[in-house]
């Protein structure tokens, strides 16, 4: 199996056929990535700063509504 | 068969000419020159005036004409064959800068402009677009789809999903001039200007509005992106690689997010790419149901409606057109009660948080790129993100909207009374370029989408992320948070 991984940028040029193919069998074939600490305090993080964001905003949207045309 | 997603939406090869100036950056030069041509007018010399406008129309004869009465002269088919030629023409020469094979250009571009152009004016049919009774009536007709005439995008949208489905080699034969990501920024550019006039009568309103718009960039960017993240990675076991740019397609703005992030992760480019034409598959389908939607469930918030599209519908062209023709369909379905909104309220609201969610693609872009070099691939110290990507990766033509922006609410609010009454209509002018770039735009994106390639095998897996997390999360949580923001915010009546 020709691994996609493994192919120069150069590559991005090669025919549409060879793409779909390289593609099909890259996401087949493609070993499982384990998410990694770095990956889940992204996740985590971003989540709970996004929450906590969300909860000021609309509070502040609250004490302070648009003002009526 | 060729494929003209995968062949359009691909990453420069190295055997390509270095173009002088890149697409951003042209959308800009483009459309503040055609801002400052139309301001000229605010000094009584009209120099734009001969653009070509269409109005619903029962008899073929009352379609077309030039948008100025000055131009009169020159009648409806005058100023079409005008505006070909002065679009081809500017545009060629973009084409020359972009290095493209300038003649190859103009030829596509005269297909792409007379196809786009042809939707359009067949989309403005009276039984097409005719909304209220009295129109009807005026039309001599009994029945109508009442699409408004900026439903008729949509039928420039069928005009390219026929073209790309059908005829895929003519597809292929003009793809040199589909290219709806530099005529949507154009587009945005103009928008800014004629946005800042609809804002200037309500500067209060205006302000609330673009404040809430930072609630669009907390969603988008750090509880859309991660969600989608952990779908691809977790659920759909994707690697690190086609998880980041499938979330930043997904969930910022699609092309160019999942361009930017390909780039900062350091993915191989076909990676980015084949997320792109994914997305305006999707853009398609997000574009022909949620206006509809809307209208039928939001005609009394509005605002919700126009944030809404900008949330949900993914790559900035969809977004703002959606939020254009649903603003159409609301204000038509309002007017039929009674109800008559000032129109551009929807509209710049989708775009300003459209725009919102854009001004952080290259933060975010950085961000990652720092934590792939660094943790996830850790890289030599050269080829770590540095902090000049975030400038490099920003999308400038939102210099063009601020610029925009800013100068028309000067102009409106700022200049003696005896300018600032000429603004609206010498901003008018240009906005009616900016509905020809939609129109392009949206010719633009059907063209890209093949659905054949939804039917690859590989495609299939990433397509399904993208349906579970669109449809199961994205719109949703985009409906929720339009509405804790935007409800109850209705848009000024119109004088």
């Amino acid at each position: 199996v020709h691994d996609l991984k493994k192919t120069p940028l150069q590559e991005n040029t090669m025919p549409q056929s060879n793409i779909r193919t390289d593609l099909r069998d890259e996401l087949r074939n493609a070993p499982v990535e384990p998410l990694l600490p770095i990956e889940k305090k992204l996740i985590g993080w971003s989540l709970a700063i996004g929450l906590v964001l969300l909860v000021v905003l609309a509070a502040i949207n609250h004490f302070f509504p648009v003002t009526p045309p | 068969m060729s494929d003209t997603t995968l062949s359009v939406i691909r990453a420069p090869s190295t055997a390509e000419p270095v173009a002088l100036i890149n697409e951003d950056w042209l959308a800009v030069i483009l459309s503040l020159s055609i801002f400052i041509l139309a301001l000229a007018a605010l000094v009584h010399v009209d120099l734009i005036g001969w653009v070509v406008s269409t109005s619903v129309w029962g008899n073929f004869g009352q379609a077309l004409g030039p948008v100025s009465k000055g131009y009169a002269a020159l009648g409806g088919l005058g100023a079409l064959l005008a505006t070909y030629a002065a679009l081809t023409l500017v545009l060629s020469l973009a084409a020359a800068a972009l290095k493209s094979d300038v003649r190859r250009f103009a030829l596509a571009f005269t297909a792409v402009f007379w196809i786009a152009y042809a939707s359009w004016i067949v989309g403005n049919y009276a039984n097409f677009a005719a909304v209220t009774p009295a129109e009807q009536q005026k039309f001599g007709i009994d029945w109508s789809l009442k699409l408004t005439s900026e439903g008729a995008y949509i039928f420039a949208m069928l005009a390219g999903l026929i073209v790309a489905n059908v005829f895929p080699r003519f597809a292929e034969a003009i793809k040199v001039a589909v290219r709806p990501d530099l005529y949507i920024k154009v587009a945005i550019v103009i928008l800014g200007g004629f946005f800042a006039v609809t804002a200037a009568g309500r500067l209060s309103l205006a302000t609330s509005l673009i404040l809430r718009g930072v609630a669009a960039i907390v969603e988008a960017y750090l509880i859309y992106w991660v969600v989608v993240y952990f779908i691809a990675r977790k659920w759909f076991g994707f690697s690190r690689e086609w998880a980041a740019p499938l979330a930043s397609g997904i969930s910022i703005c699609g092309v160019s997010a999942a361009i930017a992030t390909g780039g900062a992760i350091r993915a191989r480019p076909t990676v980015p790419v084949l997320v792109s034409s994914l997305v305006l598959i999707f853009a398609v389908f997000e574009v022909l149901i949620l206006p509809f939607v809307a209208q039928t469930y939001l005609a009394h918030e509005p605002l919700v409606a126009g944030a809404w599209m900008g949330l949900a519908v993914k790559t900035d062209g969809a977004a703002v057109a959606a939020g254009g023709i649903s603003e159409s369909l609301i204000l038509a379905k309002n007017a039929a009660e009674g109800i008559h909104y000032q129109p551009g309220w929807i509209l710049g609201t989708a775009a300003t948080i459209k725009v919102f969610i854009d001004i952080f693609i290259g933060i975010w872009a950085f961000v990652l790129g720092y934590i792939w070099t660094n943790h996830v691939n850790p890289t030599r110290a050269p080829d770590r993100a540095r902090a000049r990507e975030i400038w490099e990766r920003f999308p400038k033509f939102i210099i063009g909207f601020v610029v925009t922006f800013l100068v028309g609410l000067y102009l409106a609010l700022g200049t003696p009374a005896e300018i600032a009454k000429n603004v609206p209509a010498a901003i008018g002018e240009a906005n009616t370029f900016r509905v020809i770039f939609f129109i392009l735009a949206f010719f633009s994106i059907g063209v890209l989408s093949n659905f054949k390639a939804l039917w690859q095998e590989g495609f299939g897996k990433l397509a399904a992320v993208y349906l579970v997390s669109l449809f199961g999360f994205v719109i949703w949580v985009g409906l929720v948070i339009s509405w804790l923001f935007f409800s109850g915010i209705k848009p000024p009546l119109a004088s």
